[in-house]
C-alpha cells in the first residue's frame, strides 16, 4: 500500500478507509445483506403476510432492523456510504502514486531491461550506427509516445511508451460507481414515484405518491381518451395502450399514446403503462317482468342513480349501486325501489344468478337482499352492465437518470481501459561495430505480458525491415 | 417442432463430446480428443442452425421475435454461449483438457431445456413487457457473462485438481491439465470477460427496466442477485489485482461466484419478483 504522506498514514480514520481488505469485507457484507433482502419479502402485501406469521419477538427484531424495507434502511445506507468512502479514500490514497508513474519517464540508457533478453530480440544489420539511430528515432516517434534518446560513444539508446492512460482506468471505474450512486441520491431527493388510475373519458391533475400515499398536484391535467388491450389468439396479452391528452390551464396541448416499453414524457414527468381494470361506468340494462298492464318482460336502459317509474306505476326504481365483477362471476346491480306507499326496499340482482346464488351461504341466499322478486309482482333481471376501462399509470420524475446513465457509460469505458489496455514501456539499444549495428529490443508492461511479447516481436520485425532497406525510407 | 427436435439431438452430441474428452483424459491418447473437438464444433454448428431455424419459424408463425424470451430459449442460448467460448479457448490455448469440465455444463443446460417436464418449448408470442429492442442486448450480454463464469468455474475445478498432482506424471488425468500458472491466468481472463458482460447485462437491464417499469432499479430478486454476483466477482478482481491473491483462494471465490450465477439464473425463480417470464 502506497501512502502519499506519513501524516495521512498515521490517521487511523484514513488507514481504516484506505484498506482494500475493507473493500472486500464491505462487498461481502453488502452481498450477504442483499441475500437477506431477497429472502424476506420487502414492503407491500407479501411483507405484511410474512410479518403476520412471525413470532412477536422475531417481529420486533425484524422491525428494529428494518428488515421489511431493508434496502432503504439506515444500516444498509451506512454500508453503501462506507463503500463510497472506502472508494474515495482508496483512490485519493493511491492516485499520487499512479500520477508519479504516469509522469515519470525512465532514462533511455538503462541496462536492466536488456538483462536476460531472449535471442530473437537481438539482430544485426549492415547499417552504420548513426544512420540506424536516425531511422529508428523517426520510426519510434511515429509509433510511440514520449520518445527519448541518448547517445554514449557508439551506443544509441531509445525509450518510448504507449497506453500510459491505462493507469487511470481503475480511477474512472471508481468514479463511475460514485456517479451512479450520486444519480440514485439525486433521484431520491428531487424525484418522485407516483401512480394514478384514470377512467376512460376522465381527466385528473393529481397523482398519488407511492411513498406515504399522499396526493401530488402535477401542475397540468391528463385525460385518458381511450384504453385498449389486445390479445393474441392464445389469450396472452399483446398490447396495452392508453391514449392520453395533456391539458395546461384547461387547454389541450398534446396527445400521446402510452404503451408498455414506450413511456410518454411531458414537462419533465414520465408516464408508464402499469396496469388497467374495468369499472362499471355506463348504463345498466334491466329486465322487468310480472307487472304493469301487459305483465310481459320489458327491458330498459338506465343510468345508475337515475330514477324510473315502475311499469304499473306503483312507484319508482333506480340502480343504486353496480359492480362490474361480483365474486369473480359477473356483473351485479343493487336495485332500490321507492314505492308510493310503504317502505323503500333494495336487493341485488345478478347478470348470472345461476352462478352466484348457489355459492352464497344458505341463510344469505334466502335473505330478501338477494331476492330478485322481493317487490311483487315484479322480478328484475340484470341483462348487462356497460363497463369502461380505467388505465393505471406509473407517474415518475427522476432527474437522477441522466447521471446514472453517464456513470454506466464511464464504468464501461473504465473497464475497457483497465482490462484491455496496458502501459507498455519499450527500450531499444543500438550498438555499432565496424559498420554494422546490433539492435536489441526490450520492454515491460503493467499487465498482459503475452500482449507485450506479441508487440515486441512485431516491433523487432518492423525494425529489421526498416534497417535492412538501403535508403531507409 | 423441427427446431426443438434438432436442439434435443444436440444434447446427445455434447454428451458424446464430453465422453470423448473424458476418454482422452483417462487414456492420455490424442485421437479421442480430436474426435471430441470435431463433435463439439459440429454440435455447435447444428446448435446454431437450430436457433436460427427457431427464429425463422417464429417469423413464419407471425409472432416473430429473437429466440431469447423464456427459460427454454435462454437455456438453449446458455449452452450455445458456453460451447462457443470454450471452442475459442481450445483453439487459442491448443489444450483440450478444459473440455472435460465444460461440455457437461452445456450438456446439462441442453438436457434440462429439452427433457425437463416443466419446461415449455413452444414458440410463444411476446407479452408487452418483453417487446423491446433491449431484450436481445440484455439476454446476449447476460448469458455470455454466465458462460464466461461457467468456464471460470471449470478452470477453478481444474486448478483445485491440479494441486493434487505431485509432478511425477503418473496420473495421466492430472498430467494433461495445464500448469497452475496458466490455469490461474486463464481463469482471470474469463472472470474479466464475465465481469464486463455481467456489468453490460445489468446496465442494459436497467435501461430496459427504466422504460418498461419506470424504474432503473427496483431491488427485484433477480436484479439483487445479479448485483450479489457482481459484488463477488468484484471481490475476486480486487483480491487478485490489489492484494495479489492467486491460485486456490481465487479458485474458491470463483466457485462461490458461479454458485451465485446459478442462483441468479434458477434459484431466484422460487422467490417472488418481476422476472416471472423467465420461469417456464
Amino acid at each position: 500500500m502506497t501512502s502519499s504522506g506519513s501524516q495521512k498514514k498515521a490517521n487511523p480514520f484514513w488507514r481504516f478507509f484506505s484498506s482494500v481488505k475493507l473493500t472486500i469485507v464491505l462487498l461481502i457484507l453488502l452481498a450477504a445483506a442483499s441475500i437477506l433482502g431477497t429472502v424476506i419479502p420487502q414492503q407491500g402485501q407479501g411483507a405484511v403476510d410474512f410479518a403476520k406469521r412471525l413470532d412477536p419477538a422475531w417481529f420486533r427484531f425484524f422491525e428494529f432492523l428494518d428488515l421489511f424495507d431493508m434496502y432503504h434502511s439506515l444500516w444498509f445506507r451506512v454500508l453503501l456510504t462506507g463503500l463510497s468512502l472506502n472508494l474515495v479514500i482508496c483512490s485519493i490514497d493511491r492516485f499520487p502514486g499512479a500520477w508519479r508513474r504516469f509522469r515519470a519517464v525512465p532514462k533511455p540508457d538503462r541496462n536492466r531491461p536488456f538483462a536476460d533478453l531472449p535471442a530473437d530480440r537481438t539482430f544485426v544489420v549492415r547499417t552504420d550506427a548513426a544512420d540506424a539511430a536516425g531511422r529508428v528515432g523517426r520510426f519510434l516517434r511515429s509509433r510511440l509516445k514520449r520518445v527519448r534518446e541518448k547517445t554514449s560513444g557508439d551506443r544509441h539508446f531509445f525509450y518510448g511508451e504507449k497506453g500510459a492512460f491505462s493507469l487511470f482506468g481503475v480511477y474512472l471505474v471508481h468514479l463511475s460507481v460514485l456517479v451512479i450512486l450520486c444519480g440514485g441520491l439525486v433521484g431520491s431527493f428531487f424525484g418522485f414515484e407516483a401512480y394514478v388510475n384514470i377512467s376512460e373519458g376522465e381527466k385528473t391533475g393529481t397523482v398519488v405518491l407511492r411513498k406515504g400515499m399522499k396526493p401530488l398536484k402535477l401542475g397540468f391535467e391528463v385525460r385518458c381518451d381511450r384504453f385498449r388491450v389486445s390479445f393474441y389468439d392464445d389469450g396472452a396479452p399483446k398490447e396495452y395502450r392508453s391514449d392520453l391528452t395533456f391539458f395546461v390551464n384547461g387547454e389541450a396541448v398534446a396527445e400521446r399514446s402510452v404503451r408498455v416499453n414506450h413511456p410518454v414524457h411531458f414537462r419533465g414527468i414520465t408516464f408508464y403503462q402499469a396496469s388497467y381494470g374495468k369499472i362499471p361506468g355506463g348504463k345498466a340494462r334491466i329486465g322487468i317482468s310480472g307487472g304493469g298492464p301487459d305483465q310481459g318482460t320489458k327491458t330498459v336502459e338506465i343510468t345508475p342513480g337515475e330514477a324510473l317509474s315502475l311499469p304499473g306505476g306503483e312507484g319508482k326504481f333506480l340502480v343504486a349501486d353496480a359492480k362490474g365483477d361480483f365474486m369473480g362471476m359477473g356483473a351485479a346491480a343493487r336495485i332500490l325501489i321507492r314505492p308510493e306507499q310503504g317502505k323503500e326496499i333494495h336487493f341485488w340482482i345478478f347478470e348470472h344468478p345461476e352462478k352466484i346464488l348457489p355459492r352464497l351461504p344458505g341463510p344469505m341466499a334466502k335473505s330478501p337482499v338477494f331476492n330478485a322478486s322481493a317487490f311483487p309482482p315484479y322480478t328484475f333481471y340484470l341483462k348487462g352492465l356497460e363497463s369502461a376501462y380505467y388505465t393505471g399509470l406509473q407517474v415518475n420524475r427522476d432527474p437522477g437518470v441522466p447521471i446514472v446513465w453517464t456513470g454506466c457509460f464511464l464504468m464501461i469505458a473504465g473497464f475497457f481501459i483497465t482490462f484491455f489496455t496496458s502501459h507498455r514501456r519499450i527500450w531499444i539499444r543500438l550498438q555499432g561495430t565496424e559498420g554494422k549495428t546490433v539492435v536489441s529490443v526490450a520492454g515491460s508492461a503493467g499487465k498482459n505480458p503475452v500482449g507485450l511479447e506479441r508487440e515486441l516481436a512485431k516491433l523487432t520485425a518492423d525494425l529489421k525491415a526498416l534497417l535492412s532497406r538501403p535508403d531507409g525510407s | 417442432m423441427l427446431n426443438t427436435i434438432i436442439l434435443s439431438y444436440v444434447t446427445f452430441i455434447y454428451f458424446a463430446a464430453f465422453m470423448c474428452y473424458l476418454l482422452m483424459m483417462v487414456m492420455g491418447k490424442d485421437l479421442p480428443g480430436r474426435v471430441a473437438t470435431w463433435l463439439s464444433a459440429g454440435g455447435l454448428l447444428i446448435h446454431s442452425a437450430g436457433i436460427t431455424l427457431r427464429w425463422v419459424t417464429s417469423h413464419r408463425l407471425g409472432i416473430g421475435h429473437a429466440p431469447f424470451s423464456n427459460l427454454y430459449e435462454s437455456l438453449i442460448f446458455f449452452g450455445w454461449a458456453i460451447m462457443l467460448l470454450y471452442l475459442i479457448m481450445e483453439w487459442r490455448t491448443r489444450n483440450r483438457s478444459l473440455g472435460a469440465f465444460v461440455t457437461p455444463l452445456a450438456f446439462l443446460a441442453m438436457a434440462y431445456a429439452s427433457y425437463a417436464p416443466d419446461i415449455n418449448d413452444r414458440i410463444q408470442p411476446l407479452i408487452p413487457a418483453l417487446k423491446s429492442n433491449w431484450l436481445i442486448a440484455h439476454v446476449i450480454t447476460c448469458f455470455f457473462g454466465y458462460a464466461a463464469f461457467g468456464l471460470s468455474f471449470g478452470l477453478s475445478i481444474m486448478y483445485l485438481l491440479k494441486r493434487l498432482d505431485r509432478g511425477e506424471g503418473k496420473n495421466i488425468f492430472l498430467r494433461l491439465i495445464p500448469g497452475k500458472g496458466i490455469l490461474d491466468e486463464l481463469n482471470y481472463q474469463m472472470v474479466v470477460i464475465g465481469f464486463l458482460m455481467l456489468t453490460l447485462g445489468i446496465i442494459t437491464g436497467a435501461v430496459w427496466a427504466h422504460s418498461a417499469w419506470g424504474s432503473y432499479w427496483s431491488w427485484d430478486p433477480k436484479e439483487t442477485w445479479s448485483l450479489i454476483t457482481w459484488f463477488i466477482y468484484a471481490s475476486v478482481l480486487h483480491s487478485r489485482l490489489v492484494r495479489g491473491w492467486q491460485g486456490k483462494k481465487i479458485a474458491i471465490l470463483c466457485f462461490i461466484g458461479f454458485s451465485c450465477v446459478l442462483f441468479t439464473y434458477f434459484g431466484v425463480n422460487y422467490l417472488p419478483g418481476l422476472h416471472s417470464y423467465a420461469k417456464s
